[in-house]
């Protein structure tokens, strides 16, 4: 009996050993190093760090988190460490709609990280991650939104009936946002319930016009940079909103709402559609937070007259930067937070992962718990990831322009200046700014 | 001849380390920022900061509404805010004051709202004034007063007062917390003077305690003057200065062109220019101040 307790010990023990070993070979040995790092900070994104001792008892390195900020906030951070020239820590969050404006602070990742390691990543994750022919950031999940709704007010006969009087075709969920907009109109009854809501301040308006700019026909640019989102197509983005806005099929303070209000605007009940990220879903069907909970379908996002879907998507991601001292360390840290298993934690909980593998494991998951929700959710969210997906221009001076346009939409949408006017005006501005950074001569 | 020079010299010898630090942590950052502001100076481009303009900077926010509008807006807001400030600030510091037990709880409840962070307060209010979920309007309507969303945050005139209420409810007790002090230091003798020669309590008070309380209130209003010209966090997380630019004040439009932006020399400029408003508030409040003290028969 002893004989086979000290076998099983001694088992044990080879086990770990050869596992630790397995780790160590891994990640590589960095013992005795500290790694500086700069991170997003939040309750969706804090999860992931509780893993990091794991890879600091693999290498023997020691990693520490000079900065936990919001994303706004960091980058803040990291413009005041370029000013000052203070870039002496190694890996930083990043975003792909945030990169372009830092320059070359951050290293080409190509040859850094593994060949096959970039291989097992979404290809268009890793597209919209490259700046100027770099891959500037490796992706860690990513956002694009489709589109939720109320499934009860989509069963019900008497809505089906009246639909289909007034508009002349069968109610189901909106194929192109000109449906979108009658159905939001359709169900709205303004203050107790509404149709649909939108963001309406910061880049986050911006974006939903350039997506929908996009899905029209329309671009933000020409080929020479000149900007072209007062087009036609323009117009007819900027009078979506503008339209819902008239019909009240949007809360009044919509103008004033982000993320945030969106979301919880969905889950208390009182909006039919809702076009959002996939971390909400969980949210939406929970019934402790939710009061949709059972109630909620998703599809992909609409499509506009350019017969393209909406698809406004950033990630999340992780950067080198070009000063740090132990490149191999940081490429090593950045491949264990974004690496299978890593991945599938952030996937558990909502977010939708970079690597194709873990979009079909974590969908196994929901489907072998009962969750079909969940694994709708997965499969709508990877499809619309995998064929919709597209970023804002990756230049430098995106965000002034981003601040440039959305004024100009609340100007056009409350009717404070002629929606074309708003548009012109702003086109104008966005050139200045362009000529400003050297992309128009 | 060599002692005597060196004995000149010692006063200045003591003051060199006070002197220094002063330069390194208030005249060096200056004048690098003044300096700044005559240049193409951004943030993400530290070589820019070669790039002098000369007064260009100054030339464009001179000549546009876009700043001078929001310049406006901050003077107008100052000045609601702290007029809100002073009279509630008043009525709660003659209340405590009249206040015989647990006056000493009273005001440390008092301070609670200065111990929020103001981007606490700013994301309270922001969901108190949101019209579809928020208390406010879920209490106007259940209690049917209104049958439509008022649009707390989108409405010029309401979004205005919605900022200004937040900066109220969040400032109001340093004014409260200064005057008290003032009514304790108060002597009792000319109130008690004023009785004796037949005044009413209002005669007593306006004649009296409130001559006495300006001083306090004075400075209460230089020093949250400062404050309000400065006003950002609040405003930046219930507005973001709009919608439309309805609620732009001088340092969201400045942090957006400082940091969103990056175009840090054209927004120090702007900061510069916005001192001009601090300036003229503290001068103003300090006249004041030297006046009351005047009319109290107090030393200038």
């Amino acid at each position: 009996m002893n004989k086979i307790i000290a076998a099983l010990v001694l088992g044990t023990a080879l086990v770990a050993v050869g596992g630790t070993s397995m780790a160590a070979d891994d990640w590589g040995k960095f013992d005795g190093y500290t790694l500086r790092v700069k991170l997003i900070g939040g309750a969706q994104y804090e999860p992931l760090y509780a893993e990091i001792p794991k890879w600091e008892a693999a290498t023997g390195a020691k990693v520490d988190i000079l900065s936990r900020k919001n994303h706004f906030e960091l980058d803040r951070e990291i413009k005041q460490d370029i000013a000052a020239g203070t870039l002496d820590w190694c890996v930083g969050s990043n975003h792909t709609s945030f990169a372009p404006q830092y320059g070359n602070i951050y290293i080409d990742l190509n040859g850094v990280v593994k060949p096959e390691v970039l291989a097992e990543f979404d290809q268009l994750a890793l597209q919209n991650s490259t700046v100027n022919g770099r891959l500037v950031q490796l992706p860690r999940h990513s956002d694009v939104s489709n589109l939720f709704y109320k499934k009860s007010l989509y069963e019900d006969q008497a809505n089906k009936d009246a639909f289909k009087a007034k508009y002349g075709y069968d109610l189901a969920p909106p194929e192109t946002f000109d449906q979108f907009k009658d159905q939001a109109i359709f169900f709205a009854k303004a203050p107790d319930f509404y149709g649909t809501q939108y963001v309406g301040k910061d880049e986050a308006i911006t974006g939903r016009f350039y997506e929908m700019l996009v899905a029209n026909g329309g671009a933000l640019f020409d080929e020479n940079w000149n900007p072209t989102f007062n087009s036609a197509a323009g117009l007819k983005s900027l009078m979506w909103f503008k339209e819902l806005y008239d019909a009240k099929a949007v809360p009044a303070g919509v103008l004033n709402y982000l993320w945030d209000d969106t979301g919880l605007g969905f889950g208390s009940g009182t909006v039919a559609l809702n076009l959002d990220w996939a971390g909400w879903a969980g949210y939406f069907n929970d019934p402790a937070n939710s009061k949709v909970a059972g109630d909620v379908g998703v599809v992909r996002a609409p499509k506009g007259d350019g017969g393209k879907r909406s698809g406004w998507a950033g990630s999340h991601t992780f950067s080198i930067t070009e000063t740090c001292d132990n490149k191999d360390a940081a490429a090593s840290l950045i491949s264990f937070l974004t690496d299978h298993d890593r991945q599938m934690i952030e996937a558990r909980s909502g977010l939708l992962p970079t690597r194709t593998q873990v979009w079909k494991d974590v969908k196994a998951e929901f489907e072998a718990a009962g969750n079909a929700f969940q694994a709708m959710v997965v499969d709508t969210y990877s499809l619309s990831m995998a064929e919709d997906a597209f970023t804002p221009p990756l230049i430098e001076p995106w965000v002034e322009v981003s601040n440039v346009i959305w004024p100009a939409l609340q100007k056009g949408i409350l009717g404070e200046m002629d929606p074309q006017a708003a548009l012109d005006d702003a086109a104008a501005k966005a050139k200045l700014v362009m000529e400003d950074a050297g992309y128009l001569k | 001849m060599l002692f005597r020079r060196r004995e000149r010299a010692t006063p200045y010898l003591l003051l060199m380390p006070a002197l220094a630090i002063m330069a390194f942590v208030v005249v060096i950052p200056l004048g690098f920022s003044l300096y700044t502001s005559f240049t193409g100076y951004r943030l993400i481009k530290p070589e820019t900061i070669s790039d002098f303009v000369g007064l260009r900077n100054y030339q464009r926010i001179l000549t546009d509404l876009e700043f001078w509008v929001p310049f406006g807006r901050t003077v107008l807001f100052l000045t609601v805010a702290l007029n809100i400030e002073f009279l509630l600030g008043l009525g709660i510091a003659l209340l405590i004051n009249q206040v015989t037990w647990g006056q000493r709880t009273l005001r440390t409840i008092m301070m609670f709202p200065m111990m929020f962070s103001p981007i606490l307060v700013g994301f309270q209010f922001k969901f108190l004034f949101n019209d579809n979920i928020g208390v406010v309007n879920n209490a106007l309507q259940s209690l049917g007063l209104t049958g439509f969303a008022v649009p707390w945050l989108v409405d010029g005139f309401l979004a205005f007062f919605s900022i200004t209420f937040a900066e109220v409810w969040m400032s109001t007790s340093v004014f409260a917390i200064l005057l008290l002090a003032g009514l304790f230091a108060m002597p009792r003798d000319p109130i008690e003077a004023a009785r004796v020669d037949g005044c009413n309590p209002w005669q007593t008070f306006r004649h009296i305690t409130l001559p006495f309380l300006m001083p306090f209130a004075y400075i209460a209003m230089a020093i949250r003057s400062l404050d309000v010209a400065r006003a950002y966090d609040i405003v930046k997380v219930m507005t973001a200065g709009g919608p439309a630019g309805r609620t732009e004040l001088l340092w969201t439009l400045i942090a957006r062109t400082g940091y969103e932006n990056s175009r840090m020399g054209m927004a120090n400029s702007m900061a510069y220019v916005s001192t001009i408003l601090s300036l003229l508030f503290t001068w103003y409040f300090y006249r004041k101040l030297v006046a009351a003290r005047r009319y109290m028969g107090g030393l200038e």
